[in-house]
């Protein structure tokens, strides 16, 4: 490719990228020699601002200004050369003070002389920044902000998530409220909005709320009874522990973390033919539960192939990047599919540890945050030399030891009936050599005993590679034997090449360390969780808080560059992310803290004083009332009724589920639909088919994970409340609930206080009871003058008379439908 | 924190985003900038099924895409090429394949000559071959594109481009777009349908109609064929109305207890889901009882009551839209028809024209003459169409096609009668009026009254939209 055609193409691409953003009129800047022509009125108007702006104590170059100029300023006047209007850059102190022949957009010496503030103040719509045609527009307080801070002398700050991450200093705040720093931060700010936090929720609560956030099951009766009887002053301390160290800790993070991975089981796509991840999937699980310091759980999956003498643990920790699509259809390029996977790593691993839209510089440079298209690249680089194209392969036998137990075996012998060719082999010849009289006819009895090892062999060979291929396969990351050239993609089309790159971070991060030999994967993952890296720790921290309170501390968790929202508790999230690494990376240590803190410990009740100051309870003067996740919504139902079968890992199961879903589906894949104790796994162990997920899973908000999800959104629809009514196992779940309350005591006041505690780990409420009590009793008169219907809807129960089977189904399932069965307090 | 306007707009972004997780609370309003910080406004537009105002006077109120799924043949079906004819069997010249990328073609296949008979019809004079004999009556109805393009060359990746704008799995379809944008009329069923026929569903099944981003109350509903068409709306065995009645109280009024305690909005909008599903129980089968249908109707469609076929989809769609519901997609499989022994030009091709025919043409008509075209958008193509030469396996075909290729739109704003777009003598690439699948989107959009570059949602730091960085709206296609 010529000069020429280079040029032509950049040019191509500047135009795409205009149409990337809205569109602006060329709005011209101040051109060199054009008087400065200001409206007598906006000279007014900027005296008035600027005394306005005296009001204004001190601005805040993060707080205050990025937001606006990020906002309104930087798609024409930031980091994207192809899109830079009049050859101005505000993301830059430099940019904005540079002589621009006689004048500056920002003066700090002469702050009115500023053509910035001319051109945001200027009377003529013409004249006006932003243009008119942007639809954006600078609030009066907007312009007296950017007003007052030229005057304080247009200070330009680091963007705070790039800064280093430093212990911040504990604040002073009264004592008797905090149970740890985590309150005192919390607190500091309360107080400043002279706000009071909410009292400690009942233990009631506070037991459920425990273990379906740490478990994601609820706690069995026997578990309330003894920690609402226990009255030593650590009872939550050690609810809590008991919490983090059951196994079901690593199902339940295991599956916030298989999000972020896009676990399926599934290929994507048309075809969309099943694969078995799910040794990854019991990777990630075991890898929580032995809180394995995150460092090491990055470094795994992003590169465990490239460890010394890595273990087969980390060749299948790898699996993270494999959860990527694969088309299977026919006629398909294969190479135009094996970049769209290499971009998704790149994306994924952008979003999911460093919190940033890497994606955007994908066709062009970033508009906001200081990522070029060729910094892009360079990243694309450390995955661009994968083996794996568009297909399975690489692949690993993942064997359990009998297994190989048994191919070891196999393998000796096979090398044993090799030997024992040899052996032959060599008497044969020698026998030859002799030439003797009888050579003709030894040889003959030689050769048919030579026949019968080879079929010994033969035999032996065919047995392992059955053997072998019954062993599921788990798809693993690999490096291609030989080098792959990274280029720049144009517009990111896979078939317009650009300049040559090197594999390497972006400038505006720590650098890597510097090294002769080419930068690899594991040098990327070494990096990426350096206690130099700004974004990591605070990406993590901030995570792991957004599932216990609804909301990130940053509340755009998957965008910490200049577009996303800034900290609502900047000093805690800095805490957050430095204990987090001082703690030798283990995230157990966050949630014990998280879990501990007076801050969790809060009632979720909506508090009237706090509708106007805090309606979205950003400053976390309460708990939020949170709706479970999808898998756990099944996983509730089925451990209330006590069907959960609770083995954790191994192959996914396949609940039952309505025929036709496959009717809308290229290929009728088969759903052996499981029996036994399989048909009642956690959710989470569904078999996902991306093209035809499991309903009940989308019904609530399941991500079909094509693409990573960092953060599920909650819905609340009706078509979940048919789910909840009707769907065939929440009817299995309510007869056999409904038996268990019914077998539990001999009055209906014993039984619904029973089958209440079970679902919701406190006792009833007097109205509740007496409620509950009229529907049964209103439900067994309907049922005893209709014994069919009630044998229908009893199903299989064994209770008799038929109309209470009947009535304590119809009870039970009056109990899963209600708010609070499947919402964390 | 302090109640400064700064700090306002920040909290009305927020506010904006809280109310994007949660579903229920005035999507629409949001999307179209009209800010609500009022928690108390907001929390009136708890149900999804409902109607948010667009950004401009809207065309048209409801879509119906009928998808051929596979890629029909514009060659055999809509567009007579005599140069083909002169030239078949002989390899195309090489100019004009320049540029161009096939899924299976190896660059040494013949042009094939259409074996049907082509007239002109009605006063636009398009063209129909012989395998569409009932759209003659509805060719002065329609809007013809001709010389429409698309980016990519599989199943797969096609349809979702055609239905989401991008290649690649993950972003929310068209109609999922369109109910967050402007909601959907009818309480009573789920705004986004899709409809299925044909040996079996289209590629890429789920992603087709998934919302991506979007909260997943927009994503299409598959209907089943049979009384009940949505998944868990059937009862339990041995309860009845009433009793079900009595079960929605209880659980109502519990949840009210709640409320009354707690005062999370989010209570109230679960006892809405729970009466409007139950009213959904009711209005759903009723939906699905063709048979309460006239004769004249019934034979208009080729329509069989009780028997699952796209003629009976047809006429549920029309049903559909009549309720208010937005946006309803019927897929039919298979137009792919590359050739060989169940997939070829002479015999699966009529079938399935056979297949959709009667009932395409029979919606168009059905919905003018109850005056309902003026409002619903009826869009009729595939993923793309087919090559001008030839693949021999045991019989004909052609491959997939992306760069001229036909559909057509009716009603809603569209031109009735005329046609749009040319090709060149061999149908190789549009020499006129070429159209792009964005373009066509946004032009869906546009007739809704939304505007396809401020319709767009915030995913991963990214304002997405339907139509990508791209999209016109083809202005000249339109009355």
């Amino acid at each position: 490719m010529n000069d020429s055609q280079l040029g032509s193409d950049a040019a191509k691409a500047a135009a795409d990228t205009r149409g990337c953003v809205e569109r602006f009129a060329a709005g011209a800047w101040l051109y060199p020699g054009q008087a400065v022509w200001v409206h007598p009125l906006a000279l007014i108007f900027i005296s008035a601002l600027l005394a306005q702006g005296g009001e204004i104590a001190t601005v805040d170059f993060n707080r205050d200004i990025r937001p606006i100029l990020s906002n309104s300023c930087l798609k024409c006047h930031g980091p994207d050369e192809d899109a830079r209007k009049a050859d101005l850059r505000l993301d830059t102190r430099e940019g904005a003070l540079a002589d621009r022949g006689g004048y500056r957009a920002i003066n700090p010496e002469e702050p009115p002389a500023s053509a910035l503030l001319l051109r945001i103040t200027a009377a003529e719509v013409a004249e006006r920044m932003p243009p008119a045609e942007s639809g954006l527009q600078l609030s009066a307080h907007q312009i007296a902000l950017i007003s007052r801070w030229i005057e304080q002398g247009a200070p330009f700050e680091q963007h705070w998530a790039f800064r280093p991450i430093l212990q911040p200093p504990l604040p002073m705040v009264t004592p008797s409220w905090p149970r740890n720093e985590i309150d005192s931060f919390v607190l500091e700010q309360l107080t400043r909005q002279q706000i009071e936090p909410s009292p400690e929720a009942t233990p009631y609560t506070l037991i459920r709320r425990v273990n379906l956030d740490v478990r994601g099951l609820p706690p069995t009766p026997a578990e309330v009874d003894e920690y609402i009887a226990d009255q030593s002053p650590d009872a939550y301390e050690r609810m809590v522990e008991r919490a983090l160290a059951s196994p079901h800790y690593g199902e339940r993070w295991g599956r916030h973390w298989l999000d972020q991975a896009r676990y399926a089981d599934t290929n994507g796509y048309s075809v969309d033919a099943e694969r078995s991840m799910w040794p990854y999937r019991d990777w990630v699980i075991q890898a929580l539960n032995d809180d394995m310091p995150f460092d090491r759980f990055t470094i795994e999956q992003l590169a465990g192939d490239l460890l010394p003498n890595s273990t087969r643990e980390q060749l299948i920790a790898t699996g993270f990047h494999r959860n990527t699509l694969i088309n299977e259809e026919g006629g398909t390029d294969e190479e135009q599919f094996r970049v769209e996977t290499v971009v998704d790593r790149v994306n994924t691993t952008g979003t999911v540890w460093l919190g940033l839209t890497i994606g955007c510089a994908q066709c062009h440079t970033h508009k906001f945050d200081p990522i070029s298209q060729h910094e892009y690249y360079r990243l694309f680089a450390f995955f661009n030399t994968c083996e794996d194209a568009n297909g399975r392969p690489p692949t690993l036998h993942v064997t359990t030891p009998e297994q190989q137990t048994k191919l070891d075996e196999l393998d000796a012998r096979i090398v044993a009936a090799t030997d024992a060719i040899a052996e032959h082999d060599r008497q044969h010849n020698k026998q030859s050599a002799k030439g003797s009289d009888e050579a003709g006819g030894a040889s003959a009895s030689t050769d048919s005993q030579r026949v019968e090892l080879t079929t010994k062999l033969t035999g032996l060979q065919e047995e392992r590679t059955q053997y072998l291929a019954a062993i599921p396969q788990t798809m693993i990351l690999r490096e291609r034997t030989t080098t792959r050239e990274s280029n720049v993609l144009i517009r990111g089309d896979f078939l317009r090449k650009g300049d040559v790159v090197l594999p390497d971070t972006p400038a505006a991060l720590p650098k890597l360390p510097a090294s002769d030999s080419p930068r690899t994967r594991l040098d990327l993952a070494r990096w990426i969780v350096d206690r130099q890296n700004p974004l990591t720790a605070r990406v993590t921290g901030n995570r792991i808080w957004a599932h216990y309170f609804g909301r990130g501390l940053v509340e755009t968790e998957n965008d910490f560059g200049r577009q996303g929202t800034p900290p609502t508790h900047p000093k805690l999230l800095d805490w957050l992310a430095a204990e987090l690494m001082d703690r030798g990376w283990s995230q157990k240590s966050v949630h014990r803290l998280i879990l501990n803190s007076a801050t969790y410990l809060q009632t979720s009740q909506l508090r009237a004083d706090l509708a106007e100051v805090d309606p979205l309870n950003k400053l976390l003067g309460r708990q939020s009332r949170l709706r479970v996740d999808a898998e756990i919504v099944r996983d509730l139902g089925l451990s209330v009724s006590g069907l959960l079968h609770d083995k954790i890992g191994g192959p996914g199961a396949y609940p039952p589920q309505p025929d036709d879903v496959f009717a809308f589906t290229q290929v009728r894949r088969p759903w052996p639909t499981s029996t036994g104790p399989d048909r009642y796994r956690r959710g989470m162990y569904t078999v996902f088919m991306r093209s035809a997920p499991y309903p009940m899973l989308t019904t609530f908000d399941s991500p079909v994970f094509n693409v990573s999800c960092t953060f599920r959104q909650r819905s609340n629809t009706p078509l979940q409340s048919l789910a909840m009514s009707n769907d065939e196992t929440m009817i299995e779940v309510a007869r056999t609930l409904g038996q268990r309350a019914f077998q539990h005591a001999a009055s209906d006041c014993d039984r619904i206080g029973y089958a209440f505690q079970i679902c919701f780990a406190r006792p009833p409420d007097p109205f509740e009871v007496e409620r509950l009590g009229g529907y049964v009793e209103q439900q067994r008169q309907i049922f005893a003058s209709n014994p069919e219907g009630a044998i229908l809807l009893a199903g299989d129960i064994s209770i008799k008379p038929v109309e209470d089977a009947a009535a304590w189904t119809a009870l039970a399932r009056v109990l899963l439908n209600l708010d609070e069965f499947i919402t964390r307090e | 924190m302090d109640a400064s306007p700064a700090n306002d707009d920040l909290l009305r972004d927020v506010t904006r985003r809280h109310f994007f997780e949660n579903c229920g609370v005035g999507l629409g309003a949001i999307a179209l900038g009209a800010l609500m910080a009022d928690r108390s406004q907001a929390a009136e537009a708890v149900n999804p099924m409902t109607v948010y105002p667009p950004h401009h006077g809207p065309r048209a109120k409801a879509v119906i895409f009928l998808f051929m799924a596979g890629g029909p043949s514009q060659l055999d079906l809509f567009t007579d090429k005599p140069a083909l004819r002169k030239h078949h069997g002989q390899l195309p010249p090489q100019s004009f394949l320049e540029g161009k990328r096939f899924a299976f073609l190896k660059g040494t296949e013949m042009l094939l000559a259409s074996p049907r008979k082509f007239e002109s019809y009605g006063e636009c004079g398009q063209e129909l071959s012989d395998l569409l004999p009932h759209h003659q009556q509805i060719v002065d109805d329609v809007s013809w594109l001709h010389g429409m393009t698309t980016d990519v060359f599989n199943h797969g990746p096609a349809k979702l481009f055609i239905n989401t704008g991008s290649p690649q799995p993950g972003r929310p379809s068209m109609g999922s777009w369109i109910t967050y944008g402007i909601g959907s009329e009818y309480r009573n069923l789920p705004g986004f349908v899709v409809l299925q026929s044909g040996p079996r569903g289209p590629r890429a099944g789920g992603t087709l109609w998934s919302s991506g981003f979007l909260p997943t109350c927009h994503q299409g509903v598959p209907f089943r064929s049979g009384p009940v068409p949505i998944l868990n709306l059937s009862s339990p065995p041995g309860t009845t109305r009433q009793s079900e009645r009595q079960f929605v109280d209880v659980v109502n009024d519990l949840n009210r207890y709640k409320f009354d305690k707690i005062s999370d909005p989010e209570i109230e909008t679960r006892i809405a889901a729970y009466e409007t599903a139950y009213r959904m129980q009711s209005s759903a089968p009723e939906l699905m009882q063709l048979s309460d249908e006239p004769r004249h109707i019934l034979d208009l469609y080729g329509a069989v009551p009780g028997q699952a076929s796209y003629a009976n989809n047809c006429l549920l769609a029309r049903r559909l839209v009549e309720r208010g519901v937005r946006f309803v997609q019927l897929y039919h499989t298979n137009w792919d028809h590359h050739g060989g022994t169940t997939e070829n030009l002479e015999e699966h091709l009529p079938s399935v024209c056979r297949e959709v025919d009667q009932a395409s043409a029979a919606l168009v008509l059905d919905l003018k003459q109850r005056g309902l075209l003026d409002e619903t958008i009826v869009i009729w193509g595939g993923e793309f169409g087919r090559t001008p030469m030839g693949e021999i396996r045991d019989n004909t075909g052609r491959d997939h096609h992306i760069d001229a290729y036909s559909m057509w739109c009716a009603g809603g704003g569209f031109r009735a009668g005329t046609i749009h777009g040319q090709t060149d003598e061999l149908g190789l690439t549009a020499v006129e009026g070429a159209k792009h699948v964005h373009d066509l989107q946004a032009t869906i959009l546009h007739l809704l009254g939304l505007n396809h570059e401020r319709l767009t949602f915030r995913f991963q730091g990214r304002n997405f939209r339907l139509t990508d960085v791209h999209g016109r709206v083809l202005h000249d296609v339109l009355s």
